[in-house]
């Protein structure tokens, strides 16, 4: 759809861990750079033309840290532009690499995004997000305990606790459906290289041996907090196919927000009953796909990478962007098709759910399944994937980024 | 580069303590650009936000401002720099092809938040956080002692151009009432209050609640939506290493790359005879001629000219108001009401090419320039 085709020629990312103590936020960031542009082939620091930076703001306590630094990711003398969304930070810098291409304006972008957690407190911050709003319900009549009940569960599980439960309702999705998909997903991470939690051998029962941190979530089922980066570099068609022996043409891209959602109330404005029905997601994908030419998402799709810090996200998300008939995905996950080598496999690096450096996570999702089309994803799948999807979701659940990449660029037909 | 317009803009009236929510003054600027450019929220196909999260004391400070913002179910982002940034991601996303129309926003409330004691987290973590010596004042205080020593200048000559933009202010139905004042004198500016040796307080603007909102287009809907189109020619944006050290102060260097972008792009050779009106966001008075002499409206350390003309700031610059996260917006509004003739009181007769920028850092180490044209 857009005037100039962009295509991804590279993803690199750091080593993510639950504390890089060895590096400082620069030096994270540039492993990933320094990773990124090793695997470009000829391009060089100097052959960038614009950079686009992203993280989780108040997670570090460094305010544009872009800024400072500048240096350690080729961004002096060039145009440095910050994108954050929350969550969704990675894929919002991810599609904002797409539009600096797609515009016509840059013709070699790089995109960065990262996460340093061991800095600072991640659930501050993320509390931070709902108290604001949270504070006019006891203006309201709405008693404190009750309050406290409800924000019990803290800052992101509380919301994802509901979501579960809503959805296991209507997909009638057992614990042990949630726990296959930890099984699947860190299993898978022990085969990527860059991944924090690996556990090659962890069973059901193990995850369903953890003690519940907010029903139906277990311990053993949430994301580890990582530090961690990852950085892509965007180009146009026909610098792509100078450089990359397998260009990836991204072919649609979409980012959505819906109205917020706090644990199943919204604060916003309307009612939003349902965090699960997520709206967002779903013309997120409409669009991506409809901009890629793409009618039978679970047909022509081979690989998806969503994002899912918590299992029934997974299940619901893959539902959502259109691979699975809705309430299907768990005995999807039960026959193994969503497997390394299903017919459609899912979050083959091991996903969000066993690596999160939030500003990273959503920008990792479609470096992924970059990776995944050009055959060089650290846990590769062994069919030819054709055509991927990366997802992302942030905010209260509300803002959505979703792209849809091809080995082939897609053809205006106007 | 294809052509892009402005469309429809509205700025809420800013103040020190507007007294409203954040979502009341989103919506009212919102509201107010659809209704300026006869447009429905339907007709909006993405929304490029601009506020930051420490100046919002809010993580993810974006996600409650779906509704207000008119972005629900709109392909939306968030641009956390300046608002002429988010202008920037509004434009690829018109030039594009995927969209049609375009909303862009920024908004702070200063009331709520110690603007220049949150600065501090802007600042690298290792050096310079711990010995807390850098923030907004030392920063201009450096920077303008760099300048009046390089071009052998007088404190004197930024109080002129404090005067200047303060008087400016008073003709500015949009700037704070204390920013307008008709009977500054140039003594009043040195005898105020110092921030930071040579930097006084009149110097330096005033911080205040604001929203601005615009709506671009491109041109073929543009020019069905309104008669007076105000054309985007050109763009440039750089950005400068942090440390101020390995800086030259006295100029800007991210400035002067990005305004030869600009008019490359816009065809523009002669700056000085060609541009009308120039509203460049400076931190500080004396910012603003640094910003004005490498955008090349005037040899380096002659800006000071640049006031007899007029053309400079003649909303008053940020010394009417300065609004985090709005400014570079409301800069780029203003150029754009002198393009169609509506600056009320501040008016620049024939204005018809003009410049706008905006910032972020220390000493402006990140700039970016639109350059503006009215006309077909």
């Amino acid at each position: 759809m857009a005037n100039v085709q962009p295509a991804v020629i590279s993803a690199g990312f750091c080593e993510h861990a639950s504390k890089r103590s060895d590096v400082n936020m620069a030096e994270l960031v540039n492993e990933a750079v320094e990773d990124c542009l090793n695997k470009a082939g000829s391009v060089e620091w100097k052959d960038i033309d614009y950079v686009i930076n992203g993280n989780m703001p108040a997670f570090e306590g460094a305010n544009m840290p872009e800024l400072w630094m500048t240096d350690h990711m080729a961004a002096k003398n060039k145009p440095l532009l910050r994108v954050t969304t929350g969550g969704t930070t990675g894929g919002s810098v991810f599609v904002s690499g797409y539009y600096a291409v797609a515009s016509g304006l840059y013709d070699m972008v790089l995109a960065v995004a990262f996460e340093q957690q061991s800095c600072g407190n991640t659930t501050v911050g993320l509390a931070s997000v709902a108290l604001g709003e949270l504070s006019i319900y006891p203006s309201l009549g709405y008693e404190a305990t009750r309050l406290r009940r409800n924000m019990g569960a803290g800052a992101a599980i509380g919301v994802a606790s509901y979501q579960a439960m809503n959805y296991m309702r209507r997909s009638k999705a057992t614990e042990e459906d949630l726990a296959r998909v930890v099984v699947q997903n860190r299993r898978n991470a022990a085969k990527n290289w860059w991944t924090h939690l690996k556990m090659p051998t962890i069973t059901i029962e193990d995850v369903l041996d953890t003690p519940y941190i907010s029903y139906p979530l277990r311990f053993g089922m949430v994301c580890p907090a990582s530090d961690g980066a990852c950085a892509v570099l965007f180009t146009t068609e026909e610098k792509a196919k100078q450089i990359a022996d397998v260009p990836v043409y991204i072919n649609g891209v979409g980012s959505y927000a819906n109205e917020p959602a706090i644990i199943g109330v919204d604060c916003g404005g309307a009612g939003q009953t349902d965090p699960c029905e997520q709206l967002g997601a779903v013309k997120s994908a409409e669009l991506a796909y409809s901009q890629a030419g793409i009618s039978f998402p679970n047909k022509e799709i081979d690989y998806a990478e969503v994002y899912s810090p918590f299992p029934n996200q997974e299940l619901q998300w893959v539902e959502r962007v259109g691979l699975f008939e809705p309430n299907s995905a768990p005995e999807a996950y039960l026959n193994g098709v969503t497997a390394l080598n299903g017919e459609m496999p899912v979050n083959c690096s091991g996903g969000v759910n066993s690596t999160n450096a939030i500003g990273a996570s959503a920008m990792e999702r479609p470096a992924e399944s970059a990776l995944q089309i050009m055959g060089k994803a650290g846990n590769q799948v062994p069919k030819t994937v054709h055509t991927a999807l990366g997802h992302g979701w942030g905010g209260a659940i509300n803002l959505i980024s979703h792209v849809v990449m091809a080995d082939e660029p897609q053809r205006k037909f106007k | 580069m294809d052509k892009v317009a402005i469309v429809g803009f509205y700025q809420v009236k800013p103040g020190l303590d507007l007294m409203m929510s954040p979502y009341e003054m989103l919506f009212e600027a919102t509201r107010g650009a659809l209704d300026h450019a006869g447009l429905k929220r339907d007709d909006l196909s993405t929304v490029i936000g601009c506020n930051n999260d420490y100046y919002d004391g809010k993580t993810i400070s974006n996600c409650f401002k779906v509704e207000a913002g008119g972005a629900y179910m709109k392909d939306e982002s968030k641009v956390e720099m300046d608002g002429a940034h988010a202008v920037m991601y509004g434009l690829m996303r018109i030039l594009s092809g995927n969209h049609k129309l375009a909303m862009v926003y920024g908004i702070s409330a200063p009331s709520c938040f110690p603007y220049e004691s949150v600065r501090i987290l802007e600042t690298d973590p290792t050096f310079d956080r711990p010995i807390n010596l850098l923030n907004g004042y030392t920063a201009g205080g450096m920077q303008m002692r760099a300048y009046l020593n390089a071009f052998g200048l007088s404190e004197e000559d930024i109080a002129k151009v404090a005067v200047y933009n303060l008087k400016n202010a008073a003709k500015n139905p949009l700037a704070i009432p204390e920013a307008q004042k008709t009977n500054i004198t140039v003594d009043e500016v040195l005898n105020s209050e110092m921030l930071s040796a040579p930097l006084k307080k009149l110097m330096y603007p005033i911080l205040c609640d604001g929203v601005t909102a615009l709506i671009l287009a491109p041109e073929r809907q543009a020019r069905k939506i309104t008669d007076k189109p105000v054309w985007i020619t050109g763009v440039g944006h750089f950005n400068d290493t942090y440390y101020l050290g390995d800086r030259d102060l006295s100029s800007c260097s991210s400035m002067e790359k990005a305004a030869e972008k600009a008019y490359k792009i816009a065809g523009i050779n002669n700056p000085k005879s060609e541009i009308n009106v120039a509203e460049l966001f400076g931190h500080t008075a004396c910012e603003d001629l640094i910003l004005a002499e490498a955008a090349g409206l005037a040899d380096k350390g002659k800006g000071l000219s640049l006031i007899d003309t007029g053309k400079l700031n003649p909303s008053g610059g940020t010394m009417a108001g300065y609004t985090p996260a709005a400014n570079g917006l409301t800069r780029i509004v203003e150029a754009v009401k002198q393009i169609r003739g509506e600056a009320e009181g501040h008016q620049i007769s024939g204005a018809n090419k003009a410049i706008a920028s905006g910032q972020v850092g220390f000493c402006a180490q990140n700039n970016i320039v639109y350059v503006l044209e009215g006309g077909e």
